[in-house]
């Protein structure tokens, strides 16, 4: 068996791993088999890593990434086409896939160019509400999507000068300041529906009604969710596309500079001010899709959404992924987001367990899940 | 939910009907019913009470022998927020297999699930939210309500407080749905009672420091301050009133009435605080003793807190109602619907067009050595002690 053929039974056989994997963890309900299935996942990824498995499936990867690519699409819709009819199980896997976006966004900013934000809901919020506000007025949804995108920039645009003039934790308790900022405008703003929040009409795009089951014979009736899974998963597409380009490009190259050393990309010319302009505003840009999107699924949105705890979340995602990582970003939003739900079962106690989770992998696995790796100049080149 | 392989579960079934052989024949069948409350986070408290109250309820239905069905609790946190509410409402309404639902304290939350409700056919009642918009905000014949909302409490509260030849108030409610709409009834019932509101502060629900708002109270030096919210604001305006040095009469609201108020306070600082509560207090319940011996002998480990007989009461009914009808959702919102007089431990319910509950008693209640007492049992009602400024 040539290596090229090997490699590629390698990918189409962790696609399918993991898309069971994925169907397993989100269909079982009892804690016990939910813990069972969790250790069982850590032990065989320990386990693979002791004997170099790991590895070899990681080289095979990065060596055929096209085909990766489109292994994990195939296996993402695999999960969605069966589900198709289990309302709950789709919006949580379109809610995975906009948080995705979202921390996609948070990524640009600070695992590429280190530039610090901590107001990350705010920015999903400013999404959230110019859906709840543009979705009555004749504007086309799909261009709603991007408006929140370009709405969140702009409203970013208002902390642009205090993100350059400060670094590290200042910035930080600057980005902080904002989203406690938005939230109470929210709280006290009636025409936005004051603390009580808003309600939001669904996506409807030329006629197909997003909020419809979709009936396709007697016996199988599609979740109305489908079309939104559907949707954000496009926008994952796209948005990842976008990533790996500029990940790839001088622009990308710039970013990493930025972050790495401003003193020593300053001295080469680098314009550390327009990069960490541009890296602010398109993070944001990416957090107000999803958020628009979000809002439009949720059908009713309110400020206690946009906590800080909240930006928090989208934090932590980006760090157990691995900063700067998008296969760790995906991995990790998957976790997140479907750890606590999952562990409802023992309620009160949940938020216990899960923040055990998360401190035992950040204290083991510092660097991330899936730590992103060594830039690779030309794909698949074997240096 | 359809998501195993239904072949895998049928054989399965088909197994354990093997083994297990006969015995299992007569078994009732199995009805599931769900409860949803804000099981983490700052009002814990009183979503766990409700949780175990409920389970109460569906524990003491299984024991009976005359039920015709066996039922079996799913209860979900709602984090007191309207995402993670939406959420799980989903959960709850798209799985069939779920009849009825007791669901809501938190009235942001309620008020973005019950559309889900409608649109998944689910009937449920709230046990806590005391919005009017929940059930009045809509038609939605899925929807129902077994305790009051805060438009009688005020009511009563604002009559209340005049005769206590109170003149002068400064409010201080939280800015979420529930502080305001306080703000609102109590100031029209209060302005219709003679009373004068020198200002209002309205306060984001987490804030810590209330130095401005309470300094400028203090100026105004009123008779009573009002707080509108829940107990974690509640402890912190009550404890910064006495460093500021305001003497001034503390009513509260439903919200705060809570053992875990008093125990952030302190028993001196809570002493003479007044607030007011939907329906009566458990022993004055026309079912009381029963719950609190019941839920007594249960062994759960937290208190039922305020809201614990009302959720009971919403499960009640919602399995005499599946009793009766079945185990459908269609039937059972109908049923919910004729619901006129129909007895339960927090006195007779009725159901008006909008499915609220009508008979709505308000009780008034003042601390006493560290106690929640009920207004007319207190020695403040008998003159032998007063309340502040009095």
């Amino acid at each position: 068996m040539t290596q090229s053929l090997k490699d590629k039974l390698v990918i189409i056989l962790l696609a399918a791993v993991i898309a069971a994997f994925s169907i397993t963890f989100i269909a079982i309900e009892e804690q016990v088999e939910i813990f069972a299935l969790l250790v069982f996942a850590a032990a065989l990824v320990l386990g693979g890593a002791k004997l170099g498995i790991t590895a070899s499936i990681a080289q095979s990867l990065a060596r055929n990434e096209r085909l990766m690519n489109f292994a994990f699409i195939a296996a993402t819709i695999a999960v969605v086409f069966w589900f198709r009819e289990d309302h709950f199980p789709l919006l949580m896997i379109a809610t995975v896939l906009l948080y995705v976006i979202a921390c996609c966004g948070l990524n640009i900013q600070f695992g590429f160019t280190g530039v610090v934000n901590f107001a990350g809901a705010a920015f999903f919020g400013v999404g959230c509400y110019t859906a709840a506000v543009l979705g009555d007025t004749s504007v086309p949804l799909l261009l709603v999507i991007l408006l929140g995108g370009i709405i969140a920039a702009i409203v970013g645009s208002v902390l642009i000068i205090p993100v350059l003039r400060t670094r590290g934790h200042y910035a930080a308790v600057v980005t902080i300041a904002f989203g406690l900022l938005f939230r109470t405008f929210l709280e006290v703003n009636d025409t936005l529906g004051g603390p009580q929040g808003l309600g939001v009409s669904g996506m409807n795009l030329f006629g197909w009604d997003f909020n419809n089951n979709i009936e396709i014979s007697e016996n199988l009736e599609i979740s109305f969710y489908m079309n939104y899974v559907v949707l954000a998963l496009i926008m994952v597409v796209l948005t990842f596309v976008l990533m790996r380009r500029i990940e790839r490009s001088w622009i990308g190259l710039n970013f990493d500079a930025v972050r790495l050393d401003e003193t020593a990309a300053a001295c080469f010319g680098i314009n550390i001010k327009r990069w960490k302009i541009v890296a602010f505003t398109l993070g944001n840009f990416l957090a107000g899709t999803a958020g628009a999107l979000y809002a439009m699924m949720l059908g009713f949105i309110a400020p206690s959404n946009f906590a800080f705890s909240d930006s928090l979340i989208l934090v932590s995602i980006v760090l157990l992924g691995g900063m700067g990582s998008l296969w760790g970003t995906i991995l990790a939003a998957g976790l997140v987001v479907l750890l606590p739900e999952k562990l409802q079962v023992i309620q009160e106690y949940r938020f216990l367990i899960y923040a055990v989770v998360m401190i035992l992998i950040l204290l083991f696995r510092p660097q991330g899940i899936l730590p992103r790796g060594l830039r690779a100049y030309i794909p698949g080149w074997r240096g | 939910m359809n998501i195993l392989r239904k072949s895998t579960v049928s054989a399965i079934a088909l197994t354990m009907a093997l083994t297990v052989g006969a015995g299992i024949a007569d078994a009732k069948d199995k009805v599931k019913v769900a409860f949803i409350g804000p099981l983490t986070g700052g009002v814990s408290a009183i979503g766990v009470g409700g949780r175990n109250s409920a389970e109460l309820a569906v524990q003491l239905r299984n024991a009976d022998p005359d039920a015709k069905y066996e039922y079996e609790l799913v209860a979900m946190d709602s984090e007191c927020k309207p995402n993670v509410g939406v959420q799980v409402a989903t959960k709850v309404a798209a799985d069939r297999s779920i009849i009825g639902l007791v669901g809501h304290y938190c009235s942001a939350v309620a008020m973005g699930a019950v559309d889900i409700y409608h649109k998944f056919n689910l009937p449920m009642s709230v046990w806590g939210a005391v919005l009017p918009d929940v059930t009045y905000g809509n038609d939605y014949k899925e929807i129902h309500r077994v305790n009051g909302t805060m438009i009688n409490q005020n009511d009563v509260a604002a009559k209340f407080m005049a005769e206590q030849g109170y003149k002068t108030w400064v409010i201080i409610h939280d800015t979420t749905d529930y502080g305001k709409g306080h703000n609102k009834y109590f100031s029209e019932y209060l302005t219709q009672n003679g009373g004068e509101i020198l200002a209002d502060f309205g306060v984001p629900a987490d804030q810590q420091d209330f130095t401005a708002e309470l300094t400028k109270a203090k100026q105004l030096n009123p008779d009573v301050i009002y707080f509108g919210g829940l107990v974690p604001l509640g402890v912190r305006v009550r404890s910064q009133m006495e460093k500021l040095g305001i003497s001034a009469q503390f009513q509260g609201v439903s919200g705060i009435k809570s053992d875990a108020f008093i125990e952030g306070v302190g028993t001196e600082l809570s002493e003479g605080v007044v607030s007011f509560l939907e329906g009566a207090p458990v022993d004055k319940l026309p079912g009381g003793q029963y719950f609190t011996e019941k839920y007594k002998a249960a062994g759960f480990a937290e208190d039922e807190e305020a809201y614990g007989p009302f959720a009971f009461a919403a499960m009640s009914l919602i399995l005499d109602g599946i009793e009766e009808v079945g185990p459908n959702r269609k039937k059972l919102t109908k049923y919910l619907g004729d619901i006129q007089g129909h007895d339960s431990i927090v006195g007779k319910i009725s159901f008006d067009d909008h499915g609220q509950n009508t008979v709505a008693a308000i009780t008034k209640y003042v601390v006493q050595d560290g106690k929640w007492v009920v207004w007319e049992d207190s020695e403040y009602a008998t003159g032998a002690r007063k309340l502040a400024g009095k």
